[in-house]
């Protein structure tokens, strides 16, 4: 008879020279984390809006990196015999009144709303994020007046404060990027504040005080890395937002000046020639719409996957 | 006897990421007409799993793959949702665990109750109210006919309850469900709706099918048990069969470790070793052979037959019949047959000499109820209530003192503020004799090296995305301690807690309840403190679970003189751990003394209340009376004398008039009630 192994005094199961108890294997222990992130990533993989969404973010990306090589022409260079032609193999997506080629500009026009999408979401996040926890976890009075701001900051609309803001300091890339970081900072910081407040007052927390965690210590090691992660789906949401944002001032004529491209500019000169060339506002718009389309698809998917609250069942 | 429901062969698996888990296997019982039917099993059993399957409500990624549910003439599990829909409500209706979240807040009863009878076309709205109000006096809510405009939030959880069981008889089902129907209450409360389910059972003939984990209340309350085991029906007879008699050696085990049954003190429990297993993985032979005190090479290989004694009394076991037919099995009733702690007879001499570690005095912990304008336009004077009131308590090196009350007795508040986390308004806290109450932060973190705390929540508290070496280094990151390898300090933790070490790569939401709770004593440990504070440190695990926690507390007290206070309200545990007790009610103590002593004399009422409110897993000790009524009342009216008037069976005049002192009786013992008892 093989009796069940276990200590007789402490009736706690025996375990063998690797401490594992003798009904479990250590390969099988490694094995479930390992497991449940394969798993996150088949769910991932299998869901065909995140592929989608993946695609397209990385077709962004590429392109707008890769613009220098990818473009056959110059962005800027004149070609006015062939002005306002329609697409052809030669200009695969016609050209300008200026006879520039668009296809070369709609490439090179990625990459400013790349830049701007890239450094102006970090930027919001980061501020948000370090913000919104220090309203949520901070004394009462310091989140009243932070909310207070974010308020005031999230009442003004989006173009009112840029036409404020451009006609006092001027158009410039740098001037879009310090709109689009001003305008999203509040919404990553509502969003971080409320997480942190409903994980302020969790076990996990009060023992981490009970043990004598400083504020920072806490705030850094154990509730940032559970905010972040919802911020980051946000984030992946919001990009097709800076990236209209950033079309509609240059479009406006407010954000990156000619001759610069960016897909705003693009599409208010075309808007100049709609009657003769409407195919100059398709394609400035195509990548617009693919860019929002895709990183939608990409931030729902990492919500349904990652969001526990979205669980299906029981 | 007649057969209301027969469930056969049903098996469900849930569809999971990590593949097909089969929750109930092979499941068969019949539920006799007019009998109180008791699923029992720990947490994984599948005892919920099979009440949603009669109503038709499981998850949607469950798939019932085979059986059959027959109520009456139709079989449940096949019907369309429309015939299902017919049959909730009316004829199948479901108390639930939790009367908080059960109930719709925006609502009255009036209008919940109305709604359940929405298929009365025939029956007037004054003809409703009228039935509503009568069902709410049934089950002994005081005044219905004014309570039933109220909303569930002027209803406290006990009244909830009450108001839930009547809106699940309202219709006059044929059959019961009550899943846990007490697990959100106090005990007090507990055996209150316990003799309610029970007589209205008796008078209007119901069926009832109580699922609970609780082997008290099923002794109490059932007629028929059936024990589940990680999704099968592993036993399955009349009450006193399976409480007596018990076949399995899972149900024996099961039952020699429920602490309220173990008579004798002791400083160790029984324990079952292991966990449940995985379901997701294929199996062969028993269920329970990994975990089984009597396996045998067979077990693991040949499924065990179902071995019948009789009509609808039977057991799954190899050691019942067949070749492996065991003829001493089971032993008698005396012999225990799982392992359970040697012994220590460690209580040196040195406890009562030693200075008290923890001093509390007269200790009074207010809240804010409201802000200075607001009380000030509203001309309230006392804005605060009392959480605390009037507390001394302490603990000596090597003492365990058990801090039992109800929730909003401020137990945890205590707790709590004996580690600076909530301020105190009044007294005095010492610790190894120094002032400690309120202190700044600063000059606090240090001793936070010495007093550790253990949560109630034991996943709950820890921080989910660290790993379990990151989170049992950390007090030395905090304290920065510098010159130790953390990797050996989390392996020697790891050592000392009996914590597998491949588990320190694992996250918090990775690990069971058992393992969690190991978690939080290594780290409460870490630092070598002299006193732990440990709220509820056996809420959320399992029966045959929280031995193995308590004896682990229990050897590292010897291990390194550890002073405990262990906040409860589980009597039957503390019972075993504990030096001495100190009963809170109210934000007061009112009655503190040596363990053995309050138990065999009590002598304030509620500590008898308590003592006798405890229910005995043994259907023949079922309790013929319920010895206090009412509830706990709400702190913002505590009342002007003895906390404990508006409750006690013996109250007289001046107990409403007069809060009574603490008295001093010989031996460390003292108490709050102008007439003790004896």
């Amino acid at each position: 008879m093989s009796e069940n192994r276990s200590e007789p005094e402490t009736g706690i199961p025996a375990v063998d020279a690797s401490g594992l108890p003798d009904h479990v294997s250590e390969a099988e222990v490694l094995e479930s984390a390992a497991r449940e992130r394969r798993e996150k990533l088949l769910m991932f993989v299998t869901n065909w809006q995140g592929l989608t969404g993946l695609i397209l973010v990385l077709l962004f990306f590429a392109s707008a990196i890769f613009a220098p090589w990818l473009a056959p022409y110059e962005p800027n260079t004149l070609d006015i015999p062939a002005r306002l032609s329609p697409p052809s193999l030669e200009h695969l997506a016609g050209t300008d009144q200026l006879g520039r080629d668009t296809f070369s500009r709609i490439l090179y026009g990625g990459q400013v709303a790349l830049k701007i999408a890239a450094i102006g979401v970090s930027v919001a996040l980061l501020v948000g994020l370090v913000l919104g926890m220090i309203a949520g976890f901070g004394p009462r009075w310091l989140d009243n007046l932070l909310l207070l701001a974010f308020d005031t900051v999230r009442s003004f609309p989006t173009i009112v404060l840029a036409l404020a803001m451009v006609a006092l300091a001027g158009p410039s890339m740098g001037m879009v990027l310090i709109i689009v970081i001003v305008t999203s900072i509040p919404q990553y910081a509502r969003v971080a504040r409320t997480a942190t407040l409903t994980l302020k007052n969790t076990d996990f927390i009060l023992a981490e005080r009970s043990l004598g965690a400083s504020t920072i210590r806490t705030l850094w090691h154990h509730i940032m890395p559970n905010v972040v992660g919802p911020l980051m789906i946000l984030a992946a949401m919001d990009v097709p937002v800076v990236v209209t944002v950033e079309a509609g001032l240059s479009f406006l004529g407010l954000g990156v000046l000619p001759p610069t491209a960016s897909w705003g500019t693009i599409l208010n000169e075309g808007y100049l020639v709609i009657r003769d060339a409407p195919w100059m506002v398709i394609a400035g718009g195509i990548p617009l719409i693919l860019t929002t389309l895709g990183f939608t698809f990409l931030g729902e998917a990492l919500r349904d996957i990652f969001d526990p609250r979205m669980g299906k069942g029981r | 006897m007649e057969t209301l429901l027969d469930i056969r062969n049903l098996s469900v698996d849930f569809r999971t990421p990590r593949g097909r888990v089969q929750a109930l296997r092979d499941v068969s019982f019949p539920v006799r007409k007019n009998r109180i039917v008791g699923i029992v099993g720990e947490s994984g059993s599948g005892k919920s799993t099979v009440l949603w399957a009669i109503l038709g409500l499981l998850a949607k990624n469950a798939e019932v793959t085979s059986g059959e549910v027959q109520f009456g003439a139709r079989d449940l599990l096949h019907a369309g949702e429309a015939a299902l829909r017919a049959a909730r409500g009316e004829e199948i209706s479901v108390v639930f665990q939790d009367p908080m979240t059960s109930q719709i807040p925006v609502l009255t009863y009036g209008q919940q109750m109305l709604d359940i009878l929405y298929r009365r076309r025939n029956v007037s709205a004054a003809e409703k109210r009228r039935l509503a109000v009568e069902m709410l006096g049934k089950v002994g809510i005081p005044d219905p006919a004014s309570r039933i405009d109220q909303y569930p939030h002027h209803f406290s959880g006990g009244m909830r309850q009450r108001a839930g069981i009547a809106m699940a008889l309202l219709t006059g089902p044929k059959l019961l469900l009550a899943d846990e129907p007490t697990t959100a209450l106090d005990v007090t409360m507990e055996a209150q709706i316990i003799h309610l389910l029970q007589e209205l059972q008796h008078e209007l003939d119901a069926t009832v099918v109580v699922v609970s984990h609780n082997l008290g209340l099923i002794a109490e309350l059932c007629d028929d048990v059936v024990v589940m085991y990680a999704g099968e029906v592993i036993e399955a007879g009349e009450v006193r069969e399976i409480f007596h008699n018990a076949q399995h050696p899972y149900t024996r085990a099961l039952l020699e470790c429920d602490p309220a049954r173990i008579d004798d003190v002791s400083r160790k429990l029984p324990v079952i070793p292991g966990e449940i297993p995985d379901l997701t993985r294929p199996r062969q032979g028993c269920i329970f052979a990994p975990r089984c005190q009597r396996v045998m090479p067979e077990c693991r290989q040949i499924t065990p037959p179902d071995v019948e004694r009789s009509a609808g009394n039977f057991a799954r076991c190899h050691l019942l019949d067949g070749p492996l037919a065991d003829p001493s099995w089971p032993p008698p009733h005396e012999v225990n047959t799982v392992g359970r702690g040697q012994e220590t007879a460690l209580k040196s001499a040195t406890v009562a000499s030693a200075e008290p570690l923890l001093d509390v005095s007269a200790l009074n912990v207010q809240f804010e109820t409201m802000g200075p304008i607001r009380a000030k336009l509203r001309g309230v004077e006392a804005r605060h209530v009392d959480a605390v009131l009037d507390v001394s308590l302490s603990v000596r090196p090597g003492e365990t003192v058990g801090l039992v009350g109800e929730s909003g007795s401020g137990k945890t508040t205590l707790g709590r503020t004996i580690l600076n986390l909530v301020r105190a308004q009044g007294g005095s806290v010492r610790f190894e004799g120094n002032e400690i109450r309120n202190m700044p932060e600063g000059r606090f973190k240090p001793l936070r090296r010495d007093m550790a705390m253990m949560f109630q929540d034991p996943v709950g508290s820890l921080s989910p995305r660290k790993s379990v070496r990151a989170l049992i280094t950390e007090p030395f990151q905090i304290h920065g301690i510098t010159g130790v390898d953390l990797d050996k300090e989390a392996e020697r933790l790891a050592d000392m807690v009996r914590l597998p070490k491949p588990f320190l790569s694992r996250y918090p939401h990775e690990l069971s309840g058992g393992q969690a709770r190991r978690v939080g004593v290594a780290r409460a440990l870490a630092l070598n403190p002299k006193l732990i504070i440990a709220d509820e440190p056996t809420a959320g695990l399992d029966v045959s679970v929280q031995g193995e926690i308590l004896n682990l507390m229990a050897d590292l007290q010897f291990e390194h003189g550890l002073g405990y206070l262990i906040i409860t309200h589980n009597l039957p545990v503390v019972r075993h751990i504990a030096d001495r007790l100190a009963i809170m009610y109210l934000g007061r103590i009112v009655e503190q003394g040596d363990t053995a002593e309050l138990f065999r004399n009590p002598v304030h009422p509620y500590t008898q209340a308590l003592v006798e409110g405890v229910p005995q897993p043994d259907p023949d000790r079922r309790r013929a009376h319920v010895s206090i009524s009412g509830e706990v009342p709400s702190l913002l009216n505590r009342p002007k004398g003895c906390d404990f008037a508006t409750r006690c069976p013996y109250v007289q005049d001046r107990c409403r008039g007069e809060k009574p002192p603490h008295y001093e009786l010989e031996g460390g013992r003292s108490h709050a009630c102008f007439f003790p008892l004896n």
